[in-house]
């Protein structure tokens, strides 16, 4: 009889045949997977926007979910709620500790993360080197080093990883990337990734007033600071006013560079390297910041508007120019500047179905990769080379001087002081 | 003595005054490290030494050392002294961290551990070996994985005597440092140390699977080629980790040698095993792999041959081609079809070359089904042989050419394209030709704003309030790529201090003058002509000499090319002496796509005595009025005037539709009386919320009125939900309002 991961990899077979395809044989009579042939699954530091991406777990047929590791009580109980409702029953188990947790529960085979940007990189080796892939929430490395150490734990242990730009994922997103990658635009000269248009890059050092810490058991502040500085306890910082603090945050440049730069990176084919050069840009915000790929391609970081031009439709934009044409995709839809190329859509997803094996639903090209152990669209190396275009933006900013650097040697090129803010000493035991 | 103390710490406060600003949002561009350090030597706060700190992380050097260095023992800042040692260019950090491991215990020793390690410090080995027995495991490990960065041979000696011997709790922190030891012995070129460890790791028993797994990955790797039979073996075999395993390595390893192994052992596996060597195969899209992709393809377990025709493309050589072209006939219908599929995403000439050389095969299927995936692949080369398939003696071809070359014809096709139609058999290919030029008509239009040049752009309170000149900013923004042009104070400024504005821009294209006036925060489209203009000469003169249904299907082109040669073609032809022609260009002209046709289609609607012309007119007046760029109380009044030429509800209806694409309070007036009409009171509705959406902010009281009657006409469920959240808002914005 196999075991159930021996089960997982046969059943990779199925995941080679297409999104969510199960042998028939693995079916059970209305369709649902047997409980011993479901990935099994775990959560750590699910909240807000952790629900929303369980809401994506949860309805796939091949998972189960059965554990939520966090240091806030109340998000525990409120995640093993959720999960107990859907299932039907009380079998959700709730863990503080997520050392404990992970070596406790050998069975789980993947992990879903979203404890919040400091925690992202520490929490996704960790699980690695517990033996589970990993799902984790955006923007995933909070230094260069750190995206390093997540690939390199990600081929040490064979793991299957995926962050979370799901935008990676969506049609109308793929469309616009293939556009451009296909040379319907032409050479692509140009790209243009949305930041976000609030906060600045410059980011606050100082602590809020501090407030008595709360009970162990409600909120373990020692473990939600994790391997950042120590800082006094306020409450304002576990309901989400960590944003802006630089010890917690990648600034607007990573809040949706995160995603942007990665969508910029596909469209152009450059998902394995970063910009080679970063011209400083004198206002609060990266805006308007042209980054230089080593091939000549500019991107440009922009919060919406670029002389007088408004380039993307709804939030997380990202925007391809060439000498046939523009494509631009956000949130809000597509534009493209002739309709001529809306008459591929269909045949271009297609053809990158075909030619990816990749579902059009970030959730669902994670599973599949868990069991095909092939590697998911937003693998490690896609998520470290799109947050280090994202840090070195963000040190250019800081330093308040353009910068060259280097994406075969990871380094900068003659900025000793640049190359100090590759990495940060990270408070122990929270280490990797 | 006090005063002393209180003296340093007042000198301390306000150079921490001055460093919170310093390490406060903005970094400053220098950074006075004898300052930094005199912070840490003082009596200043615990942030402010934190402060300190990570700004030293920046500059420190030799000299902040001594004062970093005393800080590694004490509980508050140990953490942050190693922010600014750990990356700190000088020896004399390896040095201070090095000392701390005697000086410090329990959290800051594992983390003094951590630094060492990141800095890769070989003289600190021995101490860190110590280190593996530490009652604190959390030392223990940071000591392991210290030792693994590290990486010398010492250092993966003493890993290897301890994972062999760690407890269960340390043994995955004490592997994990001898992989780190192990890579870097690879890298180091110290290969059969590495493999030393790696056989060390792949012998503990008992391992967890993912320990099990690094260790063969790693085992493979490190040995380059020569363990592509360590490979092979874990892909023959039936254990799944070793398999994934095996898998993921030669995704890794470089070279053409794995390929071809893995090519060779292809057809020898279980068809589990296969389908995952697929995978490998067509990721590392070597084209060496397409001979026994193709063989498997042909035959296997289905799911096996699935999974190597899926594996093609991702190698998109033209040489699989022919073995999916043979496939494309295969009896299974799930192979004929992934075959299909791949090919038409394979990209590539020989693909393409492929294809165009079955549009001569004997088989009318095969040649039909050739067509459709050269028109997939929009492949320009193959325009010859579509257009002479066009005129195949198979119906079927021929149809299926003419679809294809709407697909992906182009200008230099167009000529050809038009005489097609006018030899076209009237029924289906006729109306394929027709089609296929109405495609191409909209597909090769474009924005031109090269051709673009602005006469004079005014903004402000027109006509006769406050303005300003804004030409220049115009022609700027059309110049850097705009083809279009917002009416708002983020371009121009606001000359006219509140006053709701308009935008008024005299332009040329192609040296035709135009004229578009818009309102405050509408947008100003200036495009150039959208076909070009040989399209519409040919469409024109064929139409000159054709009869019959080919002459009334290029005036139905015509429509989709657009343009005033165009309009002012199908406009003469209304005075046609054939009355079919003539119907036809009233059908034509009512249905013009922009607004250009506007004065037309209101004359018709005026004046014509003919009852289907005059609802025609009608109709598309309604429809063409919202799409103008034109002030709102020009679209009122023309949607007004044409409301009341409409007798039917049919076109009430449709002018309420309209009416409900004009977003101002007036139109919001227009609309209400509607709401007791049962006939109309539905569209009405809809309109009236459409209107209320957008103009909810300037007229609050108006909305709440109409948004009270549209809840309590409306049996709309979607209508009312939204209504009823529009009188919520509205009611709170006046709150006179119930």
């Amino acid at each position: 009889m196999r075991t159930r991961r021996e089960f997982l990899t046969v059943a990779a077979g199925a995941a080679a045949l297409g999104p969510a395809v199960i042998r028939s044989s693995a079916l059970g009579k209305d369709g649902a997977v047997p409980p011993n042939e479901r990935i099994i699954a775990g959560g750590i530091g699910l909240r807000g926007r952790g629900m929303g991406v369980l809401g994506w777990m949860l309805p796939e047929k091949d998972v189960q979910f059965v554990a939520i590791c966090d240091a806030q009580r109340s998000a525990r109980e409120n995640c093993k709620k959720v999960v107990d409702q859907r299932y039907g029953n009380t079998d959700c188990k709730a863990y503080p500790e997520v050392r404990e947790f992970l070596a406790e529960r050998t069975d789980i085979d993947a992990i879903l993360t979203a404890t919040g940007d400091r925690w992202h990189a520490l929490m996704s080796i960790w699980a690695m080197r517990a033996g589970k892939d990993v799902y984790t929430e955006k923007p995933s490395a909070m230094t260069i080093a750190e995206g390093q150490a997540v690939v390199a734990t990600a081929k040490r242990y064979g793991r299957v990883y995926q962050t979370g730009t799901q935008r990676l994922s969506e049609g109308h997103h793929v469309f616009c990337y293939e556009l451009a990658r296909t040379g319907r635009l032409g050479k692509v000269h140009t790209a243009y990734a949305h930041i976000a248009p609030w906060d600045d890059a410059y980011m606050k050092h100082d602590w809020l007033p501090a407030e008595p810490e709360p009970p162990k058991d409600q909120v373990d502040w020692d473990a939600w600071l994790g391997p950042c500085p120590w800082r006094p306890f306020n409450r304002a910082y576990i309901g989400g006013g960590w944003r802006g603090h630089y010890d917690f945050h990648t600034s607007c440049i990573g809040e949706w560079g995160a995603h942007t730069f990665a969508q910029a990176q596909e469209g152009l084919g450059l998902t394995d390297t970063s910009p080679i050069e970063y011209e400083f840009v004198d206002n609060r915000y990266g805006d308007g910041m042209v980054a230089h790929f080593a091939n000549g391609i500019k991107m440009i970081l922009s919060r919406g508007n670029y002389k007088g031009v408004n380039l993307f439709r709804g939030s997380c934009g990202a925007r391809f120019e060439g000498p046939e044409g523009w494509a631009t995709s956000g949130d809000g839809g597509l534009e493209v500047s002739r309709p001529a190329f809306m008459a591929d859509q269909k045949k271009l997803l297609a053809d990158y179905v075909a030619r990816t094996g990749r579902a059009l639903s970030h959730m669902r090209n994670f599973l599949d990769c868990i069991k095909s152990r092939q590697p998911t669209v937003a693998n490690p190396t896609v998520m470290h080379r799109s947050m280090t275009t994202v840090h070195c933006a963000n040190i250019c900013m800081w330093l308040k001087r353009s910068l060259k650097y280097d994406p075969v040697k990871e380094e900068f090129t003659a900025d000793p002081e640049a190359n100090r803010l590759r990495s940060r000493a990270m408070r122990a035991p929270y280490t990797y | 003595m006090l005063k002393q103390i209180t003296r340093s710490v007042l000198a301390a406060s306000l150079l921490v005054g001055s460093l919170a600003a310093l390490a406060g949002e903005e970094a400053p561009a220098e950074l006075d490290e004898a300052k930094l350090i005199a912070v840490l030597k003082s009596d200043a706060p615990r942030f402010d030494k934190a402060e300190a700190c990570r700004l030293l992380q920046r500059c420190g050097t030799k000299a902040a050392v001594p004062a970093l260095a005393a800080l590694l023992p004490n509980e508050e800042l140990s953490h942050m002294a190693r922010y600014a040692l750990e990356v700190l260019p000088d020896p004399a950090a390896d040095e201070a961290l090095r000392a701390a491991l005697a000086t410090t215990k329990g959290r800051l020793l594992a983390g003094v551990a951590t630094s060492i390690g990141v800095r890769r410090d070989a003289k600190a080995v021995d101490a860190l070996v110590k280190l593996l027995g530490d009652a604190d495991a959390d030392v223990a490990g940071a000591a392991a994985r210290a030792l693994g960065d590290i990486g010398t041979p010492e250092a993966a000696t003493a890993l290897e005597a301890a994972v062999t011997k760690a407890p269960a709790g340390r043994q995955v922190a004490f592997c994990e440092g001898l992989f780190r030891a192990a890579e870097g012995l690879a890298a180091a070129g110290k290969k059969d140390r590495a493999l030393g460890a790696y056989d060390i790791l792949a012998a503990l028993k008992p391992a967890p699977q993912q320990v099990r797994m690094g260790a063969l990955r790693g085992g493979i790797l490190a040995r380059g080629d020569e363990g592509i039979p360590l490979l092979l073996e874990a892909v023959r075999g039936s254990d799944p980790i070793r398999l994934r395993a095996a898998t993921r390595a030669a995704m890794e390893l470089p070279g053409p040698a794995v390929v071809k192994a893995l090519a060779d052992e292809l057809g020898k596996l279980p068809a589990e095993n296969q389908i995952l060597v697929t995978f490998v195969l067509g990721k590392r899209a070597d084209a060496a792999a397409v001979p026994a992709l193709v063989a498997l393809a042909k035959k296997g377990e289905k799911e096996a041959r699935l999974a190597a025709i899926r594996g093609l493309p991702g190698i998109g050589s033209g040489a699989a081609a022919q073995g999916l072209l043979e496939l494309m006939s295969d009896a299974e219908p799930d192979v004929a079809a992934a075959a299909r599929a791949a090919l038409t995403s394979i990209e590539g000439a020989e693909v393409d070359k492929a294809l165009a050389a079955m549009l001569t095969g004997a088989d009318p299927k095969a040649r039909a089904a050739a067509i459709e995936m050269l028109g997939q692949r929009r492949v320009v080369g193959a325009m010859p042989a579509l257009l002479k398939a066009a005129a195949d003696a198979d119906e079927a071809v021929r149809l299926a050419s003419i679809k294809c070359l709407g697909q992906s014809a182009g200008a230099a096709e167009f000529p050809a394209l038009v005489a097609l139609l006018g030899k076209a058999k009237a029924g289906p290919e006729l109306q394929a030709a027709e089609a296929a030029l109405s495609a191409v008509c909209q597909r090769e239009s474009q924005p031109g704003t090269g051709k673009v040049a602005i006469v004079k752009a005014v903004y402000g309170a027109l006509p006769d309030g406050p303005s300003a000149d804004v030409t220049a900013k115009v022609a700027e923004l059309i110049k850097g790529g705009a083809t279009s042009v917002e009416a708002s104070n983020a371009n121009f400024g606001d000359p006219a201090n509140g006053i709701a504005k308009k935008l008024r821009v005299e332009f040329t294209v192609d040296g035709v003058v135009q004229t578009k006036t818009v309102n405050e925060n509408d947008a100003i489209t200036l495009a150039g002509r959208i076909t070009p203009p040989a399209f519409v000469d040919a469409m024109c003169a064929a139409m000159a000499n054709a009869t019959g249904p080919a002459k009334l299907a290029l005036m139905r082109a015509l429509r989709s090319a657009g343009g005033p040669k165009a309009l002012g073609t199908i406009r003469k032809a209304t005075a046609d002496a054939d009355d079919e022609i003539k119907n036809t260009a009233f059908s034509v002209l009512c249905d013009w796509p922009t607004p250009d046709a506007l004065a037309d289609i209101t004359k018709l609607a005026k004046t014509s005595k003919d009852a289907r012309v005059k609802i025609l007119s009608l109709r598309g007046w309604l429809r063409l009025v919202p799409l103008q760029e034109a002030p709102v109380e020009e679209k009122l009044a023309g949607l007004k005037e044409a409301m009341a030429l409409a007798e039917r509800p049919e076109e009430k209806r449709s002018a309420l539709a309209a009416l409900g694409a004009v977003f101002a309070p007036e139109s919001l007036a227009v609309v209400v009386p509607f709401l007791s009409d049962k006939g109309l009171q539905e569209e009405a509705a809809a309109a009236a919320v459409a209107i209320s959406e957008k103009i909810i902010g300037r007229a609050p009281a108006a909305v709440a009125d109409a948004m009270a009657e549209v809840v309590g006409v409306t049996k709309n469920q979607q209508t009312a939900k939204r209504a009823r959240t529009l009188l919520g808002q509205a009611r709170k914005a006046a709150p006179g309002k119930k």
